[in-house]
């Protein structure tokens, strides 16, 4: 049975299941918006302080929208159905995972836009470096994000126990995401801040999915 | 579940029957895989339930009392998720369609479906598996005529591959022209086993509801 396929066809799936009732990116886009006025009202809205509200931004929308992706398969009574289709677990933790890749990734480039506008920061200039630290925030966002999701589906209170697990856990991806955007919106050293996401992405990458499958066979 | 053992040969139809909470379902859900008994065991087609899980759910699949299906997507591209996530995503979707008569209704997302053309829909879903053992939990809520014989069309196909067949229900009188043998339940265990044929509708009554 090809995996590939049957991975695309979740993610296809919940896409689409997205795109008609837009609540995960209208929850996390509408999050990620007020932080962003919030913070730049609060600490103001030089280029320098853009880096750091970004991701914050990013991971408090996270936060709210990573476990909606999985838990539309409780709320649906689809879960015990998509359980029982034969094939690896795995399989469903990459649908599940790419979905929340490409969702995160287009709040991601509205969220770029906006701080254009609203931080005097030149994005343009620095499109291609800041998709690069995009792609690895967000691939360990999701990853690790995906796994979560399965863990707290069945836990009561799972809206308190997301962010307790899932901030700590994405720390290095934000504080590694937020001194690299620093680094390329002021053009100074990003030091190991590069190697340090690659690692902890690639780490997760390997990880998450074999707990994702020992996670699901206890749901 | 406690003291419950069978054999289920091909071509056969077991018919599980008893009162609300008997376990019925529960027994329905361990032959799917979608619960590990705590103790005891058993095989579909000499897959090992626990062990050997994945081989008895591609041979497997189970119809519960609800569809599984999303209620933003369409019934055709429900259908043609199933067949994906079956391994067939080059099933011929449009012929399902037909064959379950959802074909008026196919690009409607499922929200707007009554209960019976979900049944449907979820009897499709099942049914384009080909699988060799057919798990229908209470197939028979809000189906009309016609939705009723394509359980029976269903069942007989089933069995005709030399697959197998476990109805539970408490609409029992619906199957008992089809089904070859009955498993009634009370309180997790079996109250009566045995052939239709050497029962009378008074029996399955009886053990219907739960009584010896």
């Amino acid at each position: 049975m090809n995996g590939f396929l049957r991975a695309a066809a979740v993610a296809r799936k919940d896409l689409r299941v997205e795109w008609r009732g837009r609540q995960t990116i209208t929850a996390t886009g509408m999050v990620a918006l007020l932080m962003i006025l919030l913070l730049g009202f609060v600490v103001g809205s030089e280029p320098a302080r853009a880096a750091a509200i970004l991701w914050v931004a990013m991971g408090f929308a996270a936060v709210l929208g990573i476990p909606r992706v999985t838990q539309g398969e409780v709320d649906q009574q689809a879960l015990e159905i998509l359980l029982l289709y034969p094939g690896s677990r795995e399989h469903l933790f990459w649908g599940k995972c790419a979905a929340l890749t490409v969702m995160l990734s287009a709040l991601l480039v509205a969220l770029l836009v906006l701080l254009g506008v609203l931080f005097g920061v030149d994005v343009w200039d620095h499109g291609g470096a800041l998709v690069g630290v995009g792609v690895l925030g967000i691939v360990g966002l999701s990853v690790i994000g995906t796994l979560l999701a399965a863990l707290v589906l069945h836990v009561r209170g799972r809206e308190l126990l997301m962010p307790l697990l899932l901030l700590p856990l994405a720390l290095p991806v934000v504080l590694g995401c937020v001194r690299l955007t620093e680094a390329i919106l002021t053009g100074t050293a990003a030091g190991l801040w590069p190697a340090v996401l690659v690692s902890f992405d690639v780490v997760s990458v390997l990880v998450c999915p074999i707990l994702f499958e020992v996670v699901m066979d206890e749901v | 579940m406690r003291d419950v053992t069978f054999v289920l040969p091909p071509h056969s139809v077991l018919l599980v029957v008893g009162p609300n909470a008997s376990g019925k379902t529960t027994l329905l859900r361990l032959l799917a895989t979608a619960l590990r008994p705590t103790d005891g065991g058993g095989s579909v087609f000499g897959h090992d339930l626990v062990r050997d899980a994945d081989a008895v759910r591609v041979l497997t699949a189970f119809v519960g009392t609800s569809a599984g299906a999303y209620d933003l997507l369409t019934v055709r591209e429900n259908l043609a998720f199933a067949a994906a996530m079956r391994g067939r995503p080059d099933a011929p979707v449009a012929t399902w369609l037909d064959r379950v008569g959802l074909t008026p209704v196919a690009d409607d997302p499922v929200r707007v479906l009554s209960s019976g053309m979900k049944r449907r829909l979820a009897l499709a879903q099942a049914w384009l598996a080909a699988p060799r053992l057919l798990l229908l939990d209470e197939p028979y809520g809000g189906l009309d005529r016609d939705g009723v014989a394509l359980v029976a069309e269903m069942t007989e196909d089933t069995t005709r591959r030399g697959g197998s067949v476990v109805i539970a229900t408490h609409e029992w009188e619906r199957v008992m022209n089809e089904a070859d043998a009955v498993l009634a339940l009370a309180a997790g265990q079996p109250v009566e086993v045995g052939p239709v044929a050497q029962l009378t509708a008074a029996d399955l009554a009886a053990a219907a509801g739960g009584r010896r």
